[in-house]
């Protein structure tokens, strides 16, 4: 295992760049997880560490190793695909032992090596099984333990989870997890399911458009997103247009007056706020800033009831209210008291 | 079989997909099977001079063949032909094939027409575009000897490689077609999985692509081997009178000597021959990488 280090990388095809100077440091034995909607780049990032394609621009360290222009199979990392790729006419201990034949390891040592990866992933007795005799979320393991076995210095995940079903991907993330955590594996994982990055991560790294949003852990993109796109993707945002008038006040498209730490008096901007972290009715009493509002729709969401209202004209928003015992939702029609303190939300300038 | 289980093909409880078999299968048996049939008798009946063909039920014929030099010499030739050629055809046809099936850009479609674009000319045309190119008068040796390169002319005409070329350029997009849609079946991320697990592109090739290729490599090999061994056109024309092959020898037998009992004797040896090496071949890969 070692640490991971990427510098300035970019990837350009022709005009279109899909990855715009991205920089990342990994830590020895950390699990980082590359997040972002489909085309941000992610893969692609993935895919230039992995060396199946070379970079632009930038590069790649592997403890000491300089591994930008070594071909795939000369930088010792384990990849696992979304479409787990195994050899489809080998068994699954030749797919294990894929990686020791490769590396020259005598037979004699191979067996136990496969035999240990097949005991972490829970496999041990499936040596003589063909991939196709095997369910999809064995195959997935396979295609772990044919990573593992090999011993590599970083493991690479490229949506890993997403041909399970939702139940058993549930365990599969707390098994790749523990057994991360417990050989120390220095991880890359992408994924564009929110959920699963947050539940796996050491840290986050959120992409768009080639390029790198946010860097953090689960708490400091929740609580302080970097920019609208990151509050926007992480979690729900509830956005207000308008502007950013003087330190601590911000007011809406629709005119309406909001006390707001965050309002530092940049101009025209975007006020976020955690639809959560909206007090509705009595709730409401007594916080820095309170609105009549029509509700316009509410979806009942089980553990959670959203709610979408209108404060004026021009100003709407998203509230997300625990579902308690007894809770009557709102109509649409209704006109509920919504409210949320002065340092509830965040401003971010308009982008150009 | 329960009332929701899907058909295996559509129509099957009707009967309709046995009548859609039918067409075929009656023009299979009137156009080929029965002719063979027929033709298997007549190698069994006796050949007198004059008399043409008398009834009989003799194995002459084919002692005939496998007692003389000649005819043997001939089998043994289109055997070497046929596989030298399908060897040729695997080796250049499998690289050509691999970047077709691994291509994305919409050229693609343009490219898989020039592998085609040898089947639109016919035998006897090509054949006669390269006498004009390769003939000892031809463009060739024309600018060779004009050059002072060679005094002789290159005698590539009427020789087995002339032949050898001519089966090659025909056979090579049947191979290439074959191989390529089944390497298009393989996913690319098995092969980087190979690499990332540190293989080479040798090894890579070695262990997962020529494995997984082969059902594809198979098909090719029998389509091209079997066209190979029943040439015709391209030994007449480019091999010359002297050079025989087996598939000239049955025409030679039936149209010029109206010898219709040898005549089908070697049509049988022709289409045993091939049958026999194919599935032997078959079954020695299979052995070999299942």
């Amino acid at each position: 295992m070692a640490r991971l280090s990427i510098e300035h990388l970019r990837k350009s095809y022709g005009d279109l760049t899909v990855v715009d100077d991205v920089a990342i440091d990994i830590a020895d034995g950390e699990f980082l997880v590359l997040l972002g909607p489909s085309g941000c780049g992610k893969t692609t990032t993935l895919r230039m560490v992995a060396g199946f394609v070379p970079p632009s621009a930038g590069r790649i360290t592997i403890g000491e190793r300089d591994v930008t222009t070594l071909p795939p199979w000369k930088r010792n990392c384990g990849l696992v695909f979304q479409s787990y790729a195994l050899f489809p006419h080998m068994t699954v201990a030749e797919n294990v032992a894929f990686g020791l034949e490769m590396r020259k390891v005598a037979p004699a040592d191979r067996a136990p090596r496969v035999a240990e990866a097949l005991r972490l992933v829970q496999l041990t007795g499936f040596d003589g099984r063909y991939p196709r005799q095997l369910s999809g979320g064995q195959q997935q393991r396979v295609a772990l333990a044919r990573a593992l076995a090999m011993e590599p210095d970083v493991l690479l995940l490229d949506e890993p989870l997403s041909n399970l079903d939702a139940k058993l991907r549930q365990e599969v993330r707390v098994e790749i997890r523990e057994l991360q955590r417990k050989l120390g594996l220095t991880t890359i994982m992408v994924t564009h399911d929110q959920e699963e990055a947050l539940t796996m991560a050491d840290r986050l790294v959120v992409m768009e458009k080639g390029k790198v949003r946010q860097i953090g852990s689960q708490r400091e993109l929740y609580e302080r997103p970097a920019d609208r796109f990151v509050a926007g993707f992480i979690g729900r945002s509830a956005f207000l247009d308008g502007e950013s008038l003087a330190p601590g006040r911000f007011v809406s498209a629709g005119g309406l007056h909001i006390a707001c730490a965050a309002a530092t008096g940049q101009g025209g901007a975007t006020l976020a706020l955690r639809p959560e972290r909206i007090a509705v009715g009595s709730d409401a009493a007594g916080l820095a800033n309170r609105f009549e509002a029509r509700v316009e729709h509410a979806a009942y969401l089980g553990a959670l009831i959203d709610i979408h209202v209108r404060l004026s004209e021009q100003d709407q928003m998203l509230l997300q209210l625990p579902n308690r015992q007894g809770f009557a939702e709102p109509r649409p029609g209704d006109s509920i008291t919504i409210g949320w303190a002065e340092d509830a939300g965040l401003v971010y300038a308009l982008e150009s | 079989m329960s009332a929701t289980a899907p058909e295996a093909v559509a129509g099957a409880r009707t009967g309709l997909a046995g009548a859609l078999v039918v067409p075929a299968t009656i023009f299979v048996a009137i156009g080929l099977l029965g002719p063979i049939a027929i033709l298997f008798r007549y190698s069994l009946n006796q050949f007198i001079p004059g008399q043409f063909m008398v009834d009989g039920l003799t194995i002459e014929n084919y002692v005939k063949f496998f007692t003389d030099g000649y005819y043997l010499n001939v089998l043994v030739r289109t055997v070497r032909v046929a596989v030298i050629c399908t060897i040729a055809c695997l080796i250049m046809g499998f690289p050509l094939a691999y970047v077709l099936a691994r291509m994305t850009s919409p050229r693609k479609n343009l490219l898989i027409m020039l592998v085609v674009l040898p089947l639109f000319v016919g035998n006897a045309v090509r054949a006669a575009g390269w006498m004009a190119a390769f003939g000892s008068k031809g463009a060739l040796n024309a600018s060779l000897i004009g050059l002072g390169l060679i005094d002789q002319p290159l005698e590539i005409m009427f020789t087995e490689n002339a032949v050898l070329i001519g089966i090659v350029a025909v056979n090579l997009p049947f191979m290439v077609l074959t191989l390529q849609s089944v390497i298009e079946g393989i996913p690319r991320h098995v092969e980087e999985a190979a690499f990332s697990l540190g293989a080479g592109p040798m090894a890579m090739f070695r262990r997962v692509l020529w494995p997984l290729a082969l059902p594809g490599i198979l098909a090719g090999t029998i389509l091209t081997f079997i066209l190979a061994m029943n040439a015709y056109a391209t030994p007449v024309l480019l091999g010359g009178p002297k050079f025989q092959m087996m598939g000239p020898l049955v025409y030679g037998q039936f149209a010029q000597q109206n010898n219709w009992p040898f005549g089908g004797a070697i049509s049988f040896i022709l289409m045993t021959a091939t049958i026999v090496l194919t599935v032997a071949a078959h079954l020695i890969v299979q052995r070999r990488y299942r």
